[in-house]
């Protein structure tokens, strides 16, 4: 019975796993007494790794590489409004929510990846700033939530049937969510630049 | 003459209540920067999922115009934000924003993006026919969202590129630079 159930909500589970380790983690205090142990590794990037140099020595490569990570934001919101609402009934009705669904995907795909690559590149040229800032650590956790929610969640839910037969609340509270989630991404991102 | 002219404005504007009411408070800046920002992922974001179905990469199998037309008024919706809430960040720092570089060629960027939209989209609508669902947009077309996703690029970078120093008046030798970037006192002092 265990294992039809896994093997039916596999997706489901593992979130379930990860959110539990989360709280039981914090619960623990675990994260209290990680954090400053990473510390090191934040001045690490910033003065001896070599994207933190290129960042620290070369301005105009960091704004550059600054713009790109905005312009691939703007393209992971294209993607996530495009499909969210088409899921809301807002945009494209006429067209399957199934084939918006499956055709942003690909290219939400390889925004996220240079996002994240350019990102890293970002906060290693003022890593020891980021550290302290909360806005930054609420911007990493929902970076992951949105990951997590799109890989394990969002996706096995809406491929595994007809969009159709899905309970059409269920697919409105999936767009918001997720409409949600990146939008915080977003703006904490934006705020980081203010703190 | 015509740097003379745009720094007189600049600082008339800079001279009144309303643009020092926005640059000194702390969140209506804030605010202003963050929306201006963050209304990227509506206007940008839409346009570039237009550009990219004419070159094949999203949403092959739904026709082009069809993408074009339902995605034209978010598009339109975020730039009409994009626009307010620029001209009132340069209304906050006009007299900064005119002697920029990179403001310039941005603004000058803008102007080459939107010409280039208003023949891309008369090709469009010049074009229509059997086209329309194949993988990709003819040629000409397809120049076209090249040249708009190249340009797009450019005016974010460039807005990037703003608040950042490296050739702002006082650091300019460069007698073409110092006019281009539109340094009236440095001009003068030669």
């Amino acid at each position: 019975m265990l294992s039809n159930f896994l093997s039916n909500y596999r997706s489901v589970a593992v979130l379930a796993f990860v959110v539990l380790t989360i709280a039981l983690v914090e619960f623990f205090g675990v994260r209290a007494s990680v954090y400053p142990s990473l510390l090191p590794f934040f001045e690490w990037l910033k003065y001896s790794s070599w994207i933190g140099y290129l960042g620290i020595t070369y301005g105009s490569v960091y704004a550059t590489i600054q713009a790109v990570h905005l312009i691939s934001m703007a393209l992971i919101g294209g993607t996530i409004l495009v499909a969210d609402l088409r899921l809301l009934g807002v945009l494209l009705k006429d067209i399957p929510s199934e084939t918006i669904t499956k055709g942003t995907h690909q290219c939400f795909k390889y925004s996220l990846s240079v996002a994240i690559a350019t990102g890293i590149f970002c906060a290693a040229g003022v890593a020891d700033k980021v550290y302290y800032m909360p806005v930054f650590w609420i911007k990493m956790l929902a970076l992951f939530a949105g990951s997590c929610f799109i890989f394990f969640i969002k996706l096995p839910l809406l491929n595994s049937r007809p969009h159709n037969e899905v309970d059409p609340w269920m697919l409105r509270m999936l767009a918001v969510a997720s409409i949600s989630i990146w939008f915080t991404v977003a703006a904490t991102g934006r705020w980081i630049g203010f703190s | 003459m015509i740097n003379e002219l745009l720094l007189q404005f600049a600082q008339y504007l800079e001279a009144q209540e309303y643009s020092q009411m926005l640059v000194s408070g702390y969140y209506s800046w804030n605010w202003l920067e963050a929306t201006h920002v963050l209304t990227l992922m509506i206007s940008i974001g839409s346009l570039f999922i237009i550009d990219f179905r004419m070159l094949g990469w999203v949403l092959p199998g739904v026709s082009a115009t069809t993408i074009a037309d339902r995605l034209h008024k978010p598009m339109i919706i975020g730039f009409v934000i994009m626009f307010i809430t620029g001209i009132l960040l340069v209304y906050a720092k006009p007299v900064e924003n005119v002697q920029s570089f990179w403001f310039r060629l941005k603004m000058i960027l803008l102007v080459l993006a939107f010409i280039n939209a208003w023949v891309f989209n008369s090709r469009m609508r010049a074009a229509e026919g059997a086209w329309d669902s194949a993988l990709v947009a003819p040629k000409p077309l397809r120049t076209g969202a090249i040249i708009s996703l190249c340009l797009w690029c450019g005016v974010v970078a460039m807005g990037r590129f703003i608040p950042y120093d490296w050739v702002d008046c006082p650091k300019v030798s460069n007698t073409a630079l110092l006019w281009a970037s539109g340094c009236v006192e440095q001009l003068n002092a030669l």
